[in-house]
């Protein structure tokens, strides 16, 4: 049995902080700030906002976009793969369901509601019909309180307005890393 | 006027774009995509955005002249163009696509209007700041902005947690089975 781990660095001032990650031990960052044991990935604010950080992974992910939308096809593709997760993107509904049926399987799902052919709802049925346990998240431009409840229905584990950030997805990839 | 004069003009350009409210922090998330693989993620995702949007808009402009208005259309038309305007951090495009989608579901079709107009101004507006700015920062050349070091492979066995924090570059080194 082999670990991979991937360390990315991320070397960039936040405009706003709350890229807190979590740590499992005491280290000093490059600006002085040290992480004490027992941060937790939601709630520091401190750790990661102002300095050199990384996001450690110990295995390597596989996702899933469905989106019909290129411009957020291609930004959520590009966030995922900066963590070392292997993304696959497909435009709709039906493509998603026929890949889990070929046998693919995936971590994660990014799947938005609105899509042609078949769509978000309708494919999160289909794929939680077949037993699949990925995680799937509904990721849209909609935010209205009946799509979210629609989604959690159809088996969705959670329901993200567009856009998908890294506060939302690091705590979910680290989650999913650590099963 | 020299690099270093450009490179400042580059940078009090784009910090206006977020005092303004043009822009919001996912601009700054795709900033943080950009690599070495990727030197111009950014500029090409905008580009993108403008050349695929042109078609949402047409299909907007051309279901607002239909009598009666189709609002769940509309709605449906205005969905993806807020997806994708706030995919690449369009606040002020963003904020207009809401209200619209607002007077969609009261059925308002004058308000639609008006506010469809509002927003073909502001998408218009950003479009000419970026393409300034973009231009101006091929100009400058290269800078240190949002420019991160491709994700590096180790090996970490040991550890029974994630790990978060400072490697020194003397410890960090790749290999694979």
């Amino acid at each position: 049995m082999c670990y991979w781990i991937i360390i990315l660095e991320k070397s960039k001032t936040q405009m706003e902080s709350g890229r807190g990650f979590g740590g499992s031990a005491t280290r000093r960052i490059p600006n002085g700030k040290s992480l004490e044991q027992g941060d937790t990935a939601q709630g520091n604010n401190n750790g990661m906002s102002n300095g050199h950080g990384y996001v450690v992974l110990r295995n390597r992910l596989t996702a899933l976009v469905v989106d019909d939308d290129r411009i957020c096809r291609t930004c959520e593709k590009a966030l995922l793969e900066s963590y070392g997760v292997d993304t696959q993107a497909v435009e709709n509904g039906r493509d998603a369901v026929d890949l889990f049926a070929s046998g693919a399987s995936f971590n994660l799902v990014l799947m938005a509601k609105v899509l042609p052919v078949m769509n978000g709802l309708e494919a999160t049925r289909q794929i939680r019909a077949m037993g699949i346990r990925s995680k799937i998240l509904a990721v849209t431009a909609a935010a209205y309180e009946r799509e979210r409840r629609a989604f959690l229905e159809a088996g969705a584990d959670e329901f993200i307005e567009k856009p998908l950030t890294p506060q939302i997805l690091v705590p979910i990839l680290l989650e999913l890393d650590n099963n | 006027m020299d690099r270093n004069q450009v490179h400042r003009q580059v940078a009090l350009m784009r910090q206006s774009f977020f005092d303004q409210g043009f822009l919001d922090e996912q601009f700054i998330q795709l900033e943080e995509l950009q690599d070495e693989a990727n030197p111009n993620f950014v500029e090409e995702v905008v580009t993108l955005y403008y050349r695929d949007s042109t078609r949402l808009i047409l299909n907007i402009e051309q279901a607002l002249e239909k009598s009666p208005l189709d609002f769940n259309k509309l709605d449906c038309h205005m969905h993806q163009f807020k997806g994708s305007s706030s995919s690449i951090g369009a606040k002020k495009v963003k904020s207009e696509c809401t209200q619209f989608r607002e007077y969609c579901k009261a059925g308002n079709g004058e308000g639609c209007m008006r506010t469809f107009q509002q927003l073909k101004k502001e998408y218009a507006i950003l479009k000419k700041k970026l393409e300034t700015y973009f231009q101006m920062a091929r100009q400058a050349g290269p800078k240190e902005i949002a420019c991160r070091p491709k994700p590096k492979l180790d090996i970490c066995p040991d550890l029974e947690k994630n790990y978060v924090g400072w490697i020194p570059s003397r410890f960090r080194y790749t290999f694979s089975f």
